[in-house]
């Protein structure tokens, strides 16, 4: 990954950390916009999920920072809520972030290019 | 920024994710199946994970609340218990419902929807039926009227108004870690906090403690075994005297007589059974509690200072309730120079503190288990919409109420009209009417009386703060720095015309058959410096009928506990705090004392009339070995246990209805208690003896004898050989405290405690209700108290005060209560916490 790439992969994944403190709806919306500005990024669609599940990660981090016994006791009861291994479900919090940015980046990505190769409607 | 022919989109591609952003949108939003919706719950941002960062209590904090008339000092100390130092008892309040919010929100919620038959509201139509029920019960009626007779200037209609302030504070200030995990699960908000809440509170605790309603059991028994068999079985007074109010004896005193035999069936008692049956059922009463034995029952005591090691006055507390995660019960202590020093707990939603102490008492409760309740057949104008009743020869309006159940979108979901007569709610029952009266809805400010507790300097200061408590009855015991102890079951006991009994459905077309007051208060049963220098109550009768010829109830609580508590303080004249903690969890029992003699003369006495088999003499030998203890690791208890769980069906067959005698796995209607049990035992040709089940005629032997054979046969098939591990009363018997959801995640299940139906640390059925707060006090120069209760202040699971009590709670230890007059008292190193309240600018 060129230096401009990993910038660029750095910054939609700190965009992802800001735009989840309003909601996990943003997370598309900002998948949306990378894929439909199509940053000339190697596989931007991939990229968008990537740093998705990487924002996601680093919210779970800093919490698990802040309080690892705190965290572990969170995680393994909610895994037994559920009921479902503690890791699987961090595991399906950081698909969640990523399936929804890959998706939403393609969808945009796509709407970007229609528009792109119909300038009179843009 | 032009696209490369490599980052062109493929149709396919686009098309699978337009798909998969639209289930995962849907998912997001409203979720699948029963799982929450996924967005906002995993959102690591805002999302459930976040609970972490409101797992402990910042290290120092400020918050403002409206209405605080000072600033307001709040220290944490490191078992999760605030201190809270205010310039007076409002802002106290104020303070105590901002903290509790903190920690138990959703609890507080949950219990007054439960009340106020809202609960669809935030479950949604599961919860229906029993919201409907609540409003039939006439408790939003209830709330509602003793709210708007409440003088705003009252005690309570104070405290519940700040307390309502602190919390709404701490809604309005919550930041998205702080929304507890329940409404995460449910996709539900905190509702708005409001005054009347704490009424609905006080409401749903008298519906807890005011559960034992006898009149259905005793009319299903009349209907099989006739008049005089039901009441020996159910009878007025408890055959085995052991008193709450001391009555000069210093043993039990055994009131056996003859039980009748059986009688003939009452088919008209068998009709209103059903009615009664049905009608429980529309109220939706719960008739479990009696699988639970008695452990929803309670224990206190107090010794006098002569009887102490250190010449202080002792206290012992431990109300035995539902166990539930989190515990209903929260730890506080609220300081207010000149006017309230006081520590214990407190029912979340409920200002003040309900049990403990304070620099000059301590006090705690058991309940009495009065008859308070009373039905009355009413005749309507329209039977099918009733708009009057028939009273005294004329027609009286019937006052109405259209209550309307709202599900979680606030669409309708039921409306039902509620009508009352003078008596209180009218229920409909098959093709007849009946109202209900009960004393909790004569309450004008339940819970002001505790508060007066708080503030109480004496034990003569306590009484009198106390003397107007209405619902549900409960014996509170008292002792204080003087050296004096009290106990008093106070609460309003209904004076009936007539006979004065309160279990049977009554005439509601007269008047005459109306209360005509309440007894005196000189009528309650009462000790104050008794000379056997002790006093203790656990449910039994409370006043030995010979001193004291009022009705309070019918078929009490068997005197087990009460027995090995007043044995225990009997042989013990240099009581200790730490005696007094370990007799709470005394794994002795006085009603093994009482029945594994019976047991094994039995088997004695079956073998020596060549009767016997190999097995009943191998049972007979392990029940001899046992110690009559439910310790843990004890290798007896469950065979006993097993035991007594044969005897009930094999004695009272003629209990079970006929249609189903044949059923051998059937069980009787009612079992009365084990001390009506007892009774009978002494008269060993008793025709309840015999089994009408069988050709023979058996008596009493033959009985008790083919019950522990049973019993054995049935341990060795359920828990395998006599030396396995299966026969550890800690591996066959658990206490379990389930999450105010019933979710197994949330819970801790199949804990191993000391302790077995009847001892004092009552763990029987299905382990869910027992202990739930434990306490010692002692009354010295300073006061000094020890408690602990099951689970742990955070409602948070996340929190490591979710549960950090449960260890020390399983192994009968107290953890000592720290109690500081100033800020400055309480150890640096044991503040976990600093949080500073300061008024709302305006």
């Amino acid at each position: 990954m060129s230096v401009r790439g990993a910038l660029a992969f750095l910054l939609l994944a700190l965009a992802f950390v800001l735009a989840s403190w309003l909601g996990w709806w943003a997370v598309p919306v900002v998948a949306a916009a990378w894929g439909f500005l199509r940053p000339a990024v190697r596989r931007p669609i991939l990229t968008a999920a990537l740093a998705a599940g990487l924002a996601w990660a680093a919210w779970l981090l800093w919490d698990f920072g802040r309080d690892p016994a705190a965290f572990a006791r969170l995680t393994g009861r909610l895994g037994a809520v559920f009921p479902l291994p503690s890791a699987l479900l961090l595991l399906l919090t950081l698909l969640l972030a990523a399936l929804l940015a890959w998706c939403a980046a393609a969808v945009g990505c796509w709407l970007g290019g229609a528009l792109a190769s119909n300038p009179h409607e843009r | 920024m032009p696209a490369t022919p490599a980052q062109r989109p493929r149709s396919g591609r686009t098309v699978l994710a337009a798909l998969g952003l639209g289930v995962l949108l849907y998912a997001g939003l409203r979720g699948i199946g029963p799982a929450p919706a996924l967005g906002p719950f995993l959102n690591p941002a805002t999302g459930v994970w976040s609970l972490v960062r409101s797992a402990e209590p910042p290290a120092r904090a400020e918050a403002r609340i409206p209405g605080l008339g000072a600033p307001v000092r709040v220290l944490v100390d490191d078992r999760g218990v605030p201190h809270v130092f205010a310039a007076s008892e409002e802002d106290a309040w104020r303070a105590q419902g901002y903290l509790i919010a903190r920690d138990r929100l959703f609890q507080m919620e949950l219990q007054t929807r439960a009340a106020s038959g809202t609960l669809s509201e935030l479950l949604g139509a599961r919860a229906l039926e029993a919201d409907r029920a609540t409003r039939r019960r006439g408790f939003p009626w209830a709330a509602e009227r003793g709210m708007a007779g409440l003088d705003s200037g009252a005690l309570i209609a104070r405290a519940a108004r700040a307390y309502a302030q602190g919390v709404a504070a701490w809604i309005d200030q919550m930041g998205p870690a702080d929304l507890p995990l329940e409404y995460r699960l449910l996709g539900a908000r905190p509702a708005p906090w409001q005054p009347i809440n704490t009424l609905y509170l006080f409401l749903q605790m008298a519906y807890t403690l005011a559960w034992d309603d006898q009149t259905l059991l005793k009319l299903q028994v009349r209907g099989l075994v006739g008049a005089a068999a039901t009441e020996a079985l159910f009878p007025l007074n408890s055959p085995i005297q052991e008193p709450i109010q001391p009555n000069g004896s210093r043993a039990p005193r055994y009131d056996f007589a003859r039980i009748p035999p059986p009688g003939r069936p009452d088919t008209g008692a068998l009709i209103g059974a059903r009615r009664r049956e049905s009608l429980e059922l529309a109220l939706g009463w719960q008739p479990g509690p009696r699988d639970e034995g008695d452990a929803i029952g309670s224990n206190n005591w107090v010794v006098a200072p002569r009887r102490t090691a250190a010449g202080y006055a002792l206290l012992a507390g431990d109300p035995h309730l539902e166990l539930s995660l989190p515990s209903v019960w929260y730890e506080i202590h609220l300081n207010v120079a000149g006017a309230t020093d006081v520590a214990g707990v407190t029912f979340p939603g409920s200002p003040g503190v309900i049990i403990g102490f304070n620099r000059a008492a301590a006090w705690s409760f058991t309940n009495t288990g009065a008859d308070v309740r009373d039905f009355y057949q009413e005749t309507v104008d329209d039977d099918a919409h009733p708009g009057r009743y028939r009273l005294d020869g004329a027609w009286q309006p019937l006052a109405e109420r259209v209550e309307v159940v709202r599900g979680r979108r606030g669409e309708a979901l039921a409306t039902d009209t509620i009508r009352f007569t003078h008596r209180g709610p009218l229920l409909r029952e098959g093709n007849r009417w009946l109202s209900m009266r009960w004393t909790a809805f004569e309450a004008r400010g339940p819970g002001e009386d505790f508060l007066r507790l708080d503030r109480a300097q004496s034990v003569a200061e306590w009484l009198e703060g106390w003397k107007d408590y209405v619902a549900a009855a409960q014996n509170g015991i008292v002792a204080d720095r003087a050296g004096n102890v009290a106990i008093r079951s106070t609460g309003k006991y209904p004076v009936r015309p007539g006979a004065g009994r309160g279990d049977a459905i009554a005439d509601g077309g007269t008047t005459r058959t109306d209360w005509t007051g309440f007894l005196p208060l000189e009528a309650y049963p009462f000790s104050l410096n008794p000379a056997q220098g002790y006093l203790a109550s656990a449910n039994q009768q409370p006043v030995d009928p010979r001193d004291n010829p009022h009705y309070f109830g019918v078929d009490w609580y068997s005197p087990w506990r009460a027995l090995r508590i007043n044995q225990l303080l009997r042989a013990d004249s240099a009581l200790t705090p730490e005696s007094m903690r370990r007799m709470q969890t005394n794994p002795g029992s006085a009603r093994a004392d009482a029945y594994v003699p019976l047991l094994l003369s039995a088997a004695g006495a079956i073998a020596a009339a060549g009767k016997g088999d190999d097995t009943l003499r191998r049972a007979a030998g392990l029940l001899g070995e046992w110690d009559r203890r439910y310790t843990p690791d004890n290798p007896r208890a469950v065979l006993f246990e097993a035991a007594m769980a044969e005897l009930a069906p094999l004695v009272w067959d003629e209990l079970i209805p006929t249609e189903r005698r044949s059923d051998s796995s059937a069980r009787p209607v009612a079992a009365p208690e084990e001390a009506v049990l007892l009774e009978l035992a002494a008269d060993s040709a008793n025709a309840w003896w015999d089994d009408r089940r069988t050709p023979e005629v058996e008596h009493r032997d033959e009985i008790l004898a083919r019950a522990l054979r049973r019993g054995f046969v049935r341990t060795l098939h359920a828990d395998g050989a006599p030396e396995s591990a299966g026969w550890r009363w800690g591996n066959a018997h658990h206490a379990n405290l389930y999450h105010l959801l019933r979710l197994p995640g949330l819970s801790a299940l199949g804990l191993s405690v000391q302790g077995g139906p009847s001892t004092l640390s009552p763990s029987p059925g299905q382990g869910t209700h027992g202990p739930s707060w434990r306490m010692v006090a002692e009354l010295g120069p300073a006061v000094r108290a020890w408690g602990i209760y099951p689970g742990g202040q955070s409602g948070n699971p996340a929190s490591a005060r979710y549960l950090d009590r449960l260890p020390r709670w399983v192994a009968g230890q107290l953890d000592s209560v720290l109690f500081p007059a100033r800020p400055g008292e309480l150890p640096a190193s044991r503040v976990r916490s600093v949080l500073t309240l300061t008024p709302a600018v305006p």
